[in-house]
């Protein structure tokens, strides 16, 4: 038995004239627990689909249990016990959960035929290993995503896997949910069972992990054990940049009021809340999911109706019915899920950031001025350094960090006095967060008033110059977010 | 049993077998004339055609595509076998014309197959594409005419009866055809098919998750080639009864099924997306259509509205069935919502 | 032997020649195309009434298959030829028109069938008027169900045209000569969509609804054969009756086996007889007047259309019985 279970030795990979993967390597022990980390587009996912089988390296090798591979086929990973856990689990909503344990035994073997009482033992046998409750015949689309993840790992541990791979197993669950699966990924390592966990989420690269991997660009830059590692070298080793978490301080002169609420209320919801806001501010809003943080920003921008209270721009009251009201009265709103409320995918980047001012733009006989249109798309993918080789590419062609920059694009462009920002770096990798940041901050130095809605404290510490905590609906408290720190805000959220 | 209760009243076939339910009743009040036995086997014998394209149209919906070319498909296979059999003056039996259709329509099937399979392009633009070309060739190349006479065999065979019902108050009499049989061997092997071979739990696979049914194990361009294949052949068996049901060869008799059959399929609770929806399902909705369809003046609703009634019972049917799927969709993406917010 | 043949060809062709090169008139008839049963049926006719009027030169020439570009060359030839009329059964009238206004500007008389909506002809005969074929299939029905019981219509659509004027005659001339005869209140008119196997469950359902429904009047080609289908199995045979449109090659076995005992239609031979002799009238310089007598069975006394003077109908159904019914040929 060698050292290392897995041991990846200068692996290169290009896809036509990229280079995916520059020489990287990658080892890792039995039973170990190892984080893969890097941002978006440096090639973890690459190297996992070399290691699965799924694709072939242009150069170096592949080393499982002492035994030296050139090229690794999907049947062979599997054999040796090499098992990948997709990001979307790779499941069947439409199915039972006995059956979506079952498949991939039965077709390893064979098998032509369904037997159902061999498949119930196989699932059976699948879930005991684990520990794993659940109804054999419930359907797998009716759980949620913490069950279906379990699912998903059942099913991998049914080939004596030694190596599981996770691909950001966390993106989707709550922070239950992680705890869980954290206990789960602990007890398979007694059995043994490495774990190659890949993310680009900090906290969990030191909660879990025994060593690290971290990728940049195609390139192996760092591995070694957590223990050795900090927050500012992570980012450092993530980025390449260093990065000075220096907290905001307004610095914007004799900012008006432009925002006041009071007493605004949606039954059911939230109650009672009230703050105002002044040019230069960043106003941080946070509080557990049902505390009414996220309907009291659908609310701020007319996408649901008060049932009580005012809201009043720049001194108007506005009767706030419809997302309409809010753009004309200065208030922009950056949603929480930018995939399906705040990007249209397909369309292109350019298209993306006019959207919103597309009126601005037309002249007589409402003609798009195709001149106006080009030089402000090019001032804004300039001003947010959005990474496009042509701002006529598909949306969908753009990293995390990227479309949201695109999303914060087209609010700007619309000028507005006030903008709403409803988790605005969830998915995000961290270069791309810090800039977000760093945006965010000057827009309220040149006098924009911001609402960040966010449950990433350190976020909502580092760049609010005032902080609202919700609980059940109400504000708790109003802490100084230059004087108090995380634990103190978590313990008024709980 | 409480539990066994609601997993029933969540699913679609109990309210079509609801509505399918009170339409009975409402035509046996209305006439009398619906739980006598010649009305029921005419009912049955209405459902061979459209059942047993019915089939074919679901099968093709769970693995999450359309197929509109089964018309024309079982046109041009039919009037191919007995145009033949008609010009070599075939006096045998009927067993011979259902292997010429079966092949037949094999290779038409294994077409389609071809482009939605190995080329994986849409089942919907190519059948479309497919369709097309199926009636060009017997319109155009093969210069198809109604055929009046049909080979001995067929003819015998499609005027067989199981048995006869008779109406003892009215003096009625129906048959219940011979190719009734043929509905229900297609059933009894694409009810195993689906649910006892891997092949069919392939297409429920591949109907809820392409990537991961390829990532399972299952050889998806396969699968998906031979669905459209057997397709093929029970569409043609399907397009050859009804020629020796109605006792000639009528070319574009059948073409413009295609609507009401998927409508059936649909109405039936088989999911617009693919992936879910049972044989029984199906049926049960393909038999309301042919129900309706066939009751209107049983009913008494007047011929000007019969095409209004038949349409809105087809808007309704499929508007609840499409909203289940979506409510089950929503509450699937509310799940991952929550979990993405905290 | 071989000598003799080419000897009497060639007499015939200088005969022939001689006979269009003398006073005769050639007259040429102009089908949708030359394979289809029902032109042949006419050519069958139009040489029938050739050999019988040698005096002028007349002949069916058609084109290999359907279509409105071929038929616009060949009468466009024609017109080139310098023959003396064109009797057309139109392939598409919009397409044709320019042709026929050629031949007309040539001087050439121009006959048409199945083309009342076409502008440059000298007439257009139609087999008949759409109300009087009604009445005629009415007549059969009302034969069938001995002039007495309860009855409905069926048409292939309620929007067709010419299968509902064809309906309202029948209705109307049930209500003259037979008291007994009744239209069904309920489902006075239903449909068929031109489908076999509609009106066949429609039928059914007409007969398990109204056990005293005695007759059913179709007016497309596929209604009377499919209400017989329905007739035979129900076991109504002799107790329920149809009758309506219907070609014979499709229905020979229907009618053998007495499930139906009339089928009408209008008979293609002598549609063509009766252009040709109208072409004669015309080129002849004989008057046209209604009611006109073309000499020809069931065109024997023609009438404008109402609001038209080049549009004539004639009185050319025919009824087709288990008897008569392989004689058409189609």
């Amino acid at each position: 038995m060698s050292e290392y279970l897995l041991k990846a030795v200068d692996i290169s990979k290009a896809f036509v004239g990229v280079q995916a993967l520059d020489a990287v390597s990658l080892d890792i022990r039995p039973g170990e627990i190892h984080c893969l980390a890097g941002e978006n587009g440096c090639g973890k996912s690459t190297l996992i689909k070399i290691i699965s089988g799924v694709y072939q390296q242009d150069a170096g090798y592949i080393e499982f249990n002492g035994k030296r591979f050139t090229r690794i086929t999907p049947l062979e990973a599997i054999a040796m016990g090499i098992q990948v856990i997709y990001q979307d689990f790779s499941i069947f909503p439409n199915l039972t959960v006995m059956e979506n344990l079952a498949f991939n035994t039965e077709l390893a073997a064979g098998r032509r035929l369904v037997n159902k009482r061999r498949m119930r033992t196989v699932a059976e046998e699948a879930l005991s290993k684990i520990n794993f409750d659940i109804e054999l015949d419930r359907l797998v689309g009716s759980l949620s995503v913490a069950e279906k993840q379990m699912v998903a790992i059942c099913r991998a541990l049914m080939f004596d896997a030694k190596l599981i791979i996770m691909d950001e197993p966390t993106t989707a669950l709550t922070r239950k949910e992680v705890r869980a699966l954290f206990e789960i990924i602990l007890k398979l390592k007694e059995q043994g069972i490495a774990i190659l966990f890949v993310s680009h989420k900090l906290n969990e690269v030191f909660e879990i992990s025994e060593r690290f991997t971290i990728f940049r660009s195609g390139k192996h830059i760092v591995s070694g054990n957590t223990s050795e590692l900090d927050d500012r070298k992570f980012s450092y080793y993530m980025t390449g940049r260093e990065f000075d978490a220096e907290p905001f301080r307004p610095r914007y002169e004799g900012g008006e009021c432009v925002l006041e609420v009071e007493n605004l209320a949606i039954e059911g919801a939230f109650e009672d809340v009230s703050f105002r806001l002044c040019r230069g501010e960043i106003l941080g809003i946070t509080g557990l999911l049902d505390s009414g943080r996220s309907e009291l920003a659908l609310a701020l921008f007319g996408l649901r109706r008060s049932t009580g209270g005012r809201i009043l721009v720049k001194g108007k009251e506005i009767a706030m019915g419809s997302p309409r009201d809010a753009i004309e009265a200065g208030i922009g709103y950056v949603p929480e899920d930018r995939l399906s409320e705040g990007l249209f995918l397909p369309r292109s980047i350019a298209d993306n950031i006019v959207i919103s001012e597309i009126d601005r733009l037309t002249g007589a006989l409402s003609v798009l001025d195709f001149r106006r249109y080009r030089q402000e798309v090019e001032d804004w993918v300039r001003a947010l350094s959005i990474a496009t080789p042509d701002p006529e590419n598909a949306c969908s062609t753009l990293s995390g960090g990227n479309q949201q920059r695109v999303v914060l694009a087209k609010w700007l462009a619309c000028k507005p006095d006030v903008l709403v920002l409803n988790g605005p770096t969830v998915g995000v990798d961290i270069g791309s967060k810090h800039d977000i940041h760093r945006i965010l901050q000057r827009l309220a130095n040149e006098g924009m008033a911001v609402i960040i809605i966010s449950d990433d404290l350190p976020e909502v510490l580092q760049n609010c110059s005032h902080l609202l905590i919700m609980k059940d609906g109400r504000i708790v408290a109003r802490p100084d977010p230059g004087s108090t720190d995380e634990n103190t805000v978590l313990s008024h959220m709980l | 049993m409480k539990k066994k209760f609601r997993k029933l009243i969540s699913r679609t076939e109990f309210y079509i077998a609801l509505v399918f339910l009170a339409l009975c009743l409402l035509i046996q009040l209305r006439s009398g004339q619906f739980f006598t036995p010649n009305n029921i086997v005419d009912i049955l014998s209405a459902l061979v055609v459209p059942g047993i394209f019915a089939v074919g149209a679901f099968m093709v919906i769970i693995s999450g595509g359309f197929d509109v070319s089964f018309p024309a498909l079982a046109s041009l296979t039919s009037f191919v076998t007995t145009k033949v059999l008609l010009d070599a003056g075939w006096q045998g039996g009927v067993w011979l014309p259902f292997l010429i259709a079966l092949v037949l329509g094999a290779l038409l099937g294994a077409f389609n197959g071809l482009f939605i399979g190995y080329f994986e392009l849409p089942a919907m633009i190519v059948t479309l594409g497919s369709s097309s070309f199926f009636k060009g060739l017997m319109q155009g190349a093969l210069n198809s005419k109604q055929l009046a006479v049909i080979p001995v065999g067929m003819r015998s065979f499609g005027t067989s009866a199981l048995f006869v019902a008779k109406n003892v108050e009215s003096g009625l009499t129906s048959r219940m055809p011979t190719t009734f049989l043929v509905l229900a061997g297609v059933l009894l092997v694409t009810w195993f098919l689906l649910n006892r071979t891997m092949f069919g739990r392939g297409i429920y696979a591949i109907g809820g998750n392409p990537v991961s049914a390829h990532r399972a194990g299952f050889n998806v361009r396969r699968t998906r080639f031979l669905l459209l294949v057997y397709v093929g052949m029970i569409s043609a068996l399907a397009g050859l009864c009804r020629v020796c049901m109605m006792q000639q060869m009528h070319p574009t008799n059948m073409l413009g099924m295609e609507m009401n059959v998927i409508a059936g399929v649909v109405l039936g609770g088989t999911a617009i997306i693919g992936g879910a929806g049972t044989l029984f399902g199906c049926m049960l909705g393909t038999g309301l259509i042919v129900l309706v369809e066939n009751s209107m003046i049983l009913i008494g609703i007047p011929t000007v509205w019969k095409d209004a009634f038949v349409g809105a019972l087809i808007v309704i049917g499929t508007g609840i069935s499409a909203f289940q799927v979506n409510r089950a969709r929503r509450a699937g993406l509310r799940n991952v919502r929550k979990g993405a917010a905290l | 032997m071989k000598k003799t043949l080419a000897l009497l060809l060639s007499l015939l062709l200088m005969f022939s020649c001689v006979a269009a090169l003398a006073d005769g008139y050639e007259i040429v008839v102009v089908p949708k195309d030359e394979s289809n049963p029902w032109f042949v049926r006419m050519k069958t006719g139009v040489d029938e009434y050739a050999a019988a009027h040698p005096e002028d030169t007349i002949y069916q020439k058609g084109t290999p298959e359907i279509d409105a570009t071929l038929q616009y060359q060949l009468v466009m030839d024609l017109v080139a030829q310098e023959v003396d009329a064109i009797c057309v059964v139109p392939v598409d009238l919009a397409s044709i028109e320019p042709a026929l206004k050629a031949a007309m500007d040539a001087g050439i008389v121009v006959i048409a069938h199945e083309g009342a909506a076409l502008e440059n002809v000298d007439y257009d005969i139609e087999a008949f008027n759409n109300e009087l074929y009604g009445a005629f299939i009415m007549d059969n029905l009302a034969a069938a169900m001995g002039e007495e019981g309860l009855y409905t219509t069926m048409v292939a659509d309620l929007t067709n045209g010419s299968h509902n004027e064809w309906a309202d005659g029948g209705v109307k001339r049930a209500g003259e000569p037979y008291p007994g005869m009744t239209l069904l209140a309920d489902e006075p008119r239903v449909e068929s969509h031109d489908n076999g196997d509609i009106a066949y469950n429609v039928a059914k359902e007409l007969f398990k609804k109204y056990p005293d429904l005695k007759g059913v009047m179709g007016t497309s080609s596929f209604d009377a054969p499919g209400i017989a289908r329905a007739i035979e199995e129900l076991g109504l045979s002799g107790k329920v009756f149809t009758a309506g449109t219907g070609m014979p090659g499709d229905n020979a076995a229907l009618l053998k086996s007495g499930a139906v005992q009339y089928l009408t239609l209008w008979d293609p031979a002598l549609a063509g007889q009766a252009m040709v002799a109208l072409a004669q009238k015309v080129l002849n310089g004989e008057a046209v007047a209604a009611p006109l007598d073309l000499g020809v069975e069931g065109y024997g006394a023609l009438e404008f259309k109402a609001g038209s003077d080049t549009v004539l109908e004639g009185q050319g159904w025919i009824t087709i019985t288990a008897e008569n019914v392989d004689s058409f040929g189609f």
